[in-house]
C-alpha cells in the first residue's frame, strides 16, 4: 500500500514536471559532465555496494546484479 | 589545449543528438559512444570504527579493515560500438558481529567473531554496448571470486529516447547464480555449501523538465532465492527467498550564478521480509574555475526491521535473526570529493563517515548493540586519450 501511494505521488509529480519544450540549441547546461545521473561510475559503485553490505535494502539504479559475500 | 577540446566538445554535444539523451542510468551522452577512451583507477581505505565497550562481551573490539583497489577502462569501438572493463580487488580483515548474549543486568551484548577473518575479493565486469539513433543497448557479464563465495551475473539493459528528445525510457534486467562455501575455521557456519539466485528487473524514465533540470523515476523488483541465511552468524535462520521492490526518483538542476550543480535522490524500499527504507541522498558538485570542482554531499538512510529480527531471538520460532544490518536504525552520511583536472589527466580526492543510531531512524524497533560506524578515504586518477 505504501508502495501505492508512493508510485502514484511520483507519477503525478512527473507528469506535471513535463510540461516544458526545450529546444536542442538550449540544452547547453544540461550536457554538462556534472548533470549527469553518475559522473563519477567508480565511486557510485563502491558506494553502493558498501551500503549493500552494511544495510538491509539495496538496488534502485538498475537492475540487481550479483552478490557477494560481503558481511 | 585540453580545456578548448573539452569545451568545443560540450558545445558540439549541445547541439547535436548526442546531448539529447539522458537514460536513467547514464548520462547526457547516450546514443553516441565515447569519443576517447578513459581509463582511470581508484584506491579506497575502508575502516570500521571499534565495537563500544559498553555494548560488547568482552571489551570493545576492532572490526573490518578494507583495502579496495579499482580500475575502469572504457574505449570507442567501430562507429556504434563500445566496451568497457571493470576490475575490482578487496582486501579485508578484522572481526564481526557473531551473535548477541544477554548481560547479567539484562542489556543486549555482542560477541564478536574474534580478528580472525581474512578475505580477499576480485570482481571482473565486461560490459559491449550499441549505440542506434535513439538510444543505445547493453550486455553486461560480472564475475566475482571470494575464499567462500562465487557469483556470476549476466544484465541486459537498453534506452531509448523520445522523438523530440525529451524524455528517454530505460530498462534493465539482470541475472546471477551465486555459490557460498564458508571458510571453515574458529566459528561454526550455518552450512557448508549452498547456492541463490537473484533476479532483477528495472524500468525508468528521464525528462528534461528545464534548460536547467533533469528529473527521473524508476521502479525495480528484485527476487532472491536460495541460501538468504548469514552463514557466519550463531543466531540466524531466515526465509529462503526474498522479494525486493524500491521506488526512486532524482533531480539534477543547474545553477548559473555559482555555476553549480545539485543533485537530490529519493528511494524507497520495500521487502516480503517487513524491511521498509527511506534513502535520501543530495549532493552539490560546486565549479572552482574551470579546471577543479570540490562536491561536499550527504546521505539519509532508514530502516524498520525485519518481521523476524530480535535481539534476543526464540530458536524455536521459524525464522530468526540477530544480524544488526535487519535491525531498525537510522544512518546519516557526509562527505567531500575534490575532482582535479590536469591536462588530460583528472585527480580525485574524496573522504566520508558514515554513522548509525537507532533513534536516528522513522521506524520503531529494539536497538541493535552491533551498528556500524566507519571512516572511507579514495584516491584516484583518470586519464583521457585525446
Amino acid at each position: 500500500m505504501n508502495v501505492l501511494r508512493c508510485l502514484v505521488c511520483l507519477l503525478l509529480a512527473f507528469g506535471l514536471c513535463a510540461c516544458e519544450t526545450v529546444e536542442p540549441w538550449e540544452r547547453g547546461a544540461l550536457a554538462k559532465r556534472e548533470m549527469q545521473w553518475a559522473p563519477d561510475a567508480m565511486e557510485i559503485s563502491l558506494q553502493a555496494q558498501i551500503n549493500a553490505s552494511k544495510e538491509a535494502s539495496s538496488g534502485g539504479m538498475g537492475a540487481a546484479g550479483g552478490g557477494c559475500g560481503c558481511n | 589545449m585540453s580545456r578548448r577540446g573539452s569545451d568545443k566538445s560540450s558545445a558540439l554535444l549541445a547541439l547535436t543528438s548526442s546531448a539529447l539523451l539522458l537514460p536513467a542510468y547514464q548520462g547526457a551522452r547516450a546514443d553516441a559512444p565515447p569519443e576517447f577512451m578513459e581509463a582511470g583507477m581508484r584506491y579506497s581505505k575502508y575502516e570500521e570504527d571499534n565495537t563500544q565497550g559498553k555494548k560488547t562481551f568482552g571489551g570493545s573490539s576492532q572490526r573490518y579493515d578494507i583495502d579496495a583497489a579499482q580500475f575502469h577502462l572504457l574505449a570507442p569501438v567501430a562507429d556504434n560500438w563500445a566496451f568497457a572493463l571493470d576490475v575490482q580487488w578487496e582486501d579485508m580483515s578484522g572481526a564481526s558481529p557473531w551473535f548477541v548474549g544477554e548481560s547479567a543486568s539484562g542489556e543486549p551484548k555482542v560477541i564478536m567473531s574474534g580478528a580472525s577473518i581474512e578475505d580477499t575479493r576480485t570482481e571482473v565486469s565486461v560490459t559491449t554496448r550499441y549505440y542506434y539513433d535513439r538510444g543505445n543497448a547493453g550486455v553486461n557479464y560480472v564475475r566475482s571470486d571470494e575464499d567462500d563465495y562465487d557469483s556470476n551475473a549476466l544484465a541486459l539493459d537498453g534506452a531509448f529516447n523520445s522523438s523530440d528528445g525529451l524524455t528517454t525510457y530505460g530498462g534493465a534486467l539482470s541475472f546471477s547464480a551465486d555459490d557460498i562455501e564458508p571458510t571453515q575455521g574458529s566459528v561454526p557456519t550455518n552450512t557448508l555449501k549452498n547456492d541463490k539466485d537473484i533476479s532483477s528487473a528495472w524500468i525508468g524514465v528521464s525528462r528534461i523538465i528545464s534548460t536547467r533540470s533533469l528529473l527521473r523515476f524508476g521502479l525495480s523488483f528484485t527476487y532472491r532465492d536460495g541460501f538468504l541465511t548469514d552463514p557466519y552468524k550463531l543466531n540466524d535462520n531466515r526465509p529462503d527467498e526474498r522479494k525486493e521492490w524500491t521506488i526512486s526518483t532524482g533531480y539534477r538542476h543547474f545553477f548559473d550564478a555559482p555555476n553549480a550543480a545539485l543533485h537530490a535522490d529519493y528511494r524507497y524500499f520495500d521487502d516480503d521480509w517487513g524491511v521498509g527504507s527511506h534513502t535520501l541522498d543530495l549532493a552539490w558538485y560546486q565549479n572552482l574555475g574551470d579546471l577543479t570542482q570540490l562536491i561536499p554531499y550527504a546521505r539519509y538512510y532508514s530502516q524498520g526491521q525485519a518481521d523476524f529480527f530480535g535481539n534476543l531471538v526464540d530458536l524455536s520460532d521459524r525464522y530468526y535473526s540477530q544480524d544488526y544490518r535487519l535491525s531498525s536504525f537510522g544512518a546519516i552520511t557526509v562527505g567531500l570529493r575534490l575532482r582535479q583536472e590536469l591536462g588530460n589527466w583528472v585527480v580525485n580526492l574524496s573522504g566520508e563517515r558514515y554513522r548509525t543510531d537507532e533513534s536516528w531512524g522513522v521506524y520503531n524497533g529494539d536497538e541493535s548493540p552491533a551498528l556500524v560506524d566507519y571512516w572511507r578515504y579514495s584516491f584516484g586518477l583518470d586519464y583521457i586519450f585525446r
